[in-house]
């Protein structure tokens, strides 16, 4: 039998590097967050667009495959150029999904019961605390978005030659720059919804709402304005518009780029107010 | 008559020389002000390692004090030094030498009790496995058995309080802030509380401050008490060495009124207060036996009408320095 000592006593021992202490908040995130095995699936279940953009990049430059469906002149072998023009897309959606499962308890569970207060009773700051919940996002997001897009891209490098790959460059850093724009916008939306909403379910609802309205309330302005100025409110068309410059490819939104990085300014310099006002370990009386 | 020391709001004169290490909280003229008010007006202490209270009544700053300390509250003037940290230019150090225990709830409910005290163990900076190990050593030590692996949601807020005290001292903190700690707790866990608080500040490598407003918490684990009144230092009084000297208190009052009986306990040694319609409280001398106070009462034709042995209570020293207090202002 173990007998313990009473006293307590004080830890002499070394102690971890401060500068990577937001990482434990990271940590403990993740875990709660693959706690659910419905949450893991649906995670494993995002992947599968990259997983078949691999394939069909894949048996594009697969002869054999290539003859039993058509040859060289089949959509097959066209495939590259149309996956690298829709891929942006088909991993956009699981990852906004996956954001808007994940996210809303990161903040809500730690105000929820003042957690808060303890938390930062440590030596970490309110900084340190926001970049550990941005990063889990970011680890969250990135398996599903700009990893497997450049995954793709390397393949294609490696099967297409030299020539390609130097004259297609710019879809490798647009995969990278795009999506972490991207993962940048709806991250610190998702914090800012998690900070001011406690419970999940709202939560949830309420990220949906906030690109559905928008896009509605963009569309309404063009409408009535008969110009594209609605497009400043339409959140999403400005992410996708910002992205696709990116690709060197035409924008949905009619405003010119700076209009569309404004909107996208304003949504994360908002989500900073915002968990500015509410990340406090107590709410100084005014 | 001399009852318990209660010394003025004076900071202490320390020489650089004398001093062989940092005092363990020095608070140098610290002004906090909320909503356009003072809290804290200019706050001087220092207190040196042992189980310190904080007193006062509701709104004298104890609790704006102890979340200044942890760098919640920025100060208007002044500042604070935890063994020799300041906290105006080193939070970060002097967080990580001290332990809080909030007055209110505070816990990751979904979080069970042992993974939310490891990751508080983690975030002050303990490695993953002696994060673990001390997180069970913490909540062994408050007593909480197989119940650590359930969610801290569903725990009692006796429990709750346990946890939360576990978590303040994972990490082995130098100074430990307690916040009511024994809110809302029965009296088998009130009791159990301050057994580990008395514990804690006893064993000598933790020092203690401990705010509350029931003084008999207090006067159980304390060994020195600071009562604060609309933000300032209003005492000072060191209850290890007033217990020490165990002196001996009788509280009386003689039928009919007489004011000159006054006189004649300080003929037998006593320092007397007088309290006003034939009420004293003596402070007996060692040597005097309280025969000859019922034989002087007597002599004066007499009768006592209430004869009570005290010792002089905390709170009668916190209803003084707060009268003081008033007179004062």
């Amino acid at each position: 039998m173990v007998v313990r000592d009473r006293a307590w006593s004080a830890w002499e021992g070394p102690v971890t590097p401060t500068s990577r202490r937001f990482l434990v908040l990271t940590r403990y995130a993740l875990r709660d967050v693959f706690e659910s095995r419905v949450f893991l699936a649906f995670y494993i279940l995002c992947l599968i667009p990259s997983a078949a953009a691999l394939l069909a990049i894949y048996f594009s430059h697969n002869t054999q495959f290539l003859e039993q469906f058509g040859g060289v002149d089949s959509w097959f072998a066209k495939a590259p150029d149309w996956i690298f023009l829709h891929l942006f897309g088909w991993q956009a959606l699981p990852a906004f999904l996956v954001a808007v499962i994940a996210t809303p308890p990161l903040i809500a569970a730690d105000i929820g019961n003042n957690a808060l207060q303890v938390i930062l009773a440590r030596p970490i700051g309110r900084r340190e605390y926001v970049l550990g919940k941005v990063v889990v996002v970011f680890i969250l997001l990135s398996p599903i978005t700009w990893m497997p897009g450049l995954l793709t891209f390397c393949l294609q490098a490696v099967l297409a030659g030299g020539q390609w790959t130097a004259e297609n460059l710019r879809i490798a850093v647009a995969f990278f720059v795009g999506h972490v724009v991207w993962i940048l916008v709806v991250t610190m939306l998702c914090l800012a919804v998690s900070a001011w909403i406690r419970l999940t379910a709202f939560s949830r609802g309420a990220l949906l709402a906030i690109f559905i309205i928008s896009g509605v309330a963009g569309r309404l302005v063009n409408g009535v304005t008969r110009s594209s100025i609605g497009d400043l409110l339409h959140l999403s068309r400005a992410i996708e518009s910002v992205v696709l410059r990116f690709f060197g490819a035409a924008p949905p939104s009619g405003l010119p780029a700076p209009a569309n990085w404004l909107t996208l300014a304003v949504v994360v310099l908002g989500a900073l107010w915002v968990l500015n006002l509410r990340l406090r370990a107590v709410q100084e009386i005014k | 008559m001399q009852s318990l020391t209660v010394t003025p709001n004076v900071r202490p004169q320390v020489h650089a020389n004398v001093r062989s290490s940092p005092p363990l909280l020095e608070i140098q003229g610290l002004s906090v002000r909320l909503g356009g008010r003072t809290i804290l007006d200019r706050l001087d202490a220092t207190i040196n390692g042992r189980i310190v209270g904080l007193l006062g009544p509701n709104g004298a700053g104890k609790t704006t004090l102890v979340r200044t300390l942890l760098g919640y509250f920025k100060p208007s003037s002044g500042n604070a030094l935890v063994l020799g940290h300041s906290l105006a230019t080193d939070r970060r150090a002097v967080c990580s030498i001290i332990g809080y225990m909030p007055e209110d709830d505070a816990f990751i409910a979904r979080m069970s009790a042992v993974r939310f005290v490891r990751m508080m163990g983690e975030l002050s900076g303990l490695p993953p496995d002696a994060a673990l190990e001390r997180t069970h050593d913490a909540l062994t030590f408050v007593g909480m058995g197989e119940n650590r692996y359930r969610k801290v949601g569903s725990f009692s807020t006796g429990m709750k309080q346990m946890v939360k005290l576990a978590q303040a001292l994972v990490h082995g903190p130098r100074l430990l802030l307690l916040d009511e700690p024994t809110n809302g707790l029965d009296p088998t866990a009130r009791h159990r509380m301050l057994e580990l608080i008395q514990d804690i500040g006893h064993e000598g490598k933790t020092g203690v401050l401990l705010s509350s407003h029931l003084l008999g918490d207090v006067e159980a684990v304390c060994d020195e008490v600071m009562i604060l009144k609309a933000g300032r230092l209003a005492g000072r009084c060191d209850l290890a060495s007033e217990h020490e000297a165990a002196r001996t208190f009788v509280d009386l009052e003689t039928l009919p009124p007489k004011p000159r009986f006054g006189k004649r306990l300080e003929d037998l040694g006593c320092s007397v207060e007088d309290r006003g319609d034939g009420r004293f409280r003596a402070e007996l001398p060692s040597d005097l036996e309280v025969q000859a106070i019922f034989s002087a009462a007597a002599d004066e034709g007499l009768g006592l009408r209430r004869f009570e042995r005290t010792r002089d209570s905390l709170q009668d020293i916190f209803m003084r320095v707060m009268e003081d207090d008033h007179g004062r202002s």
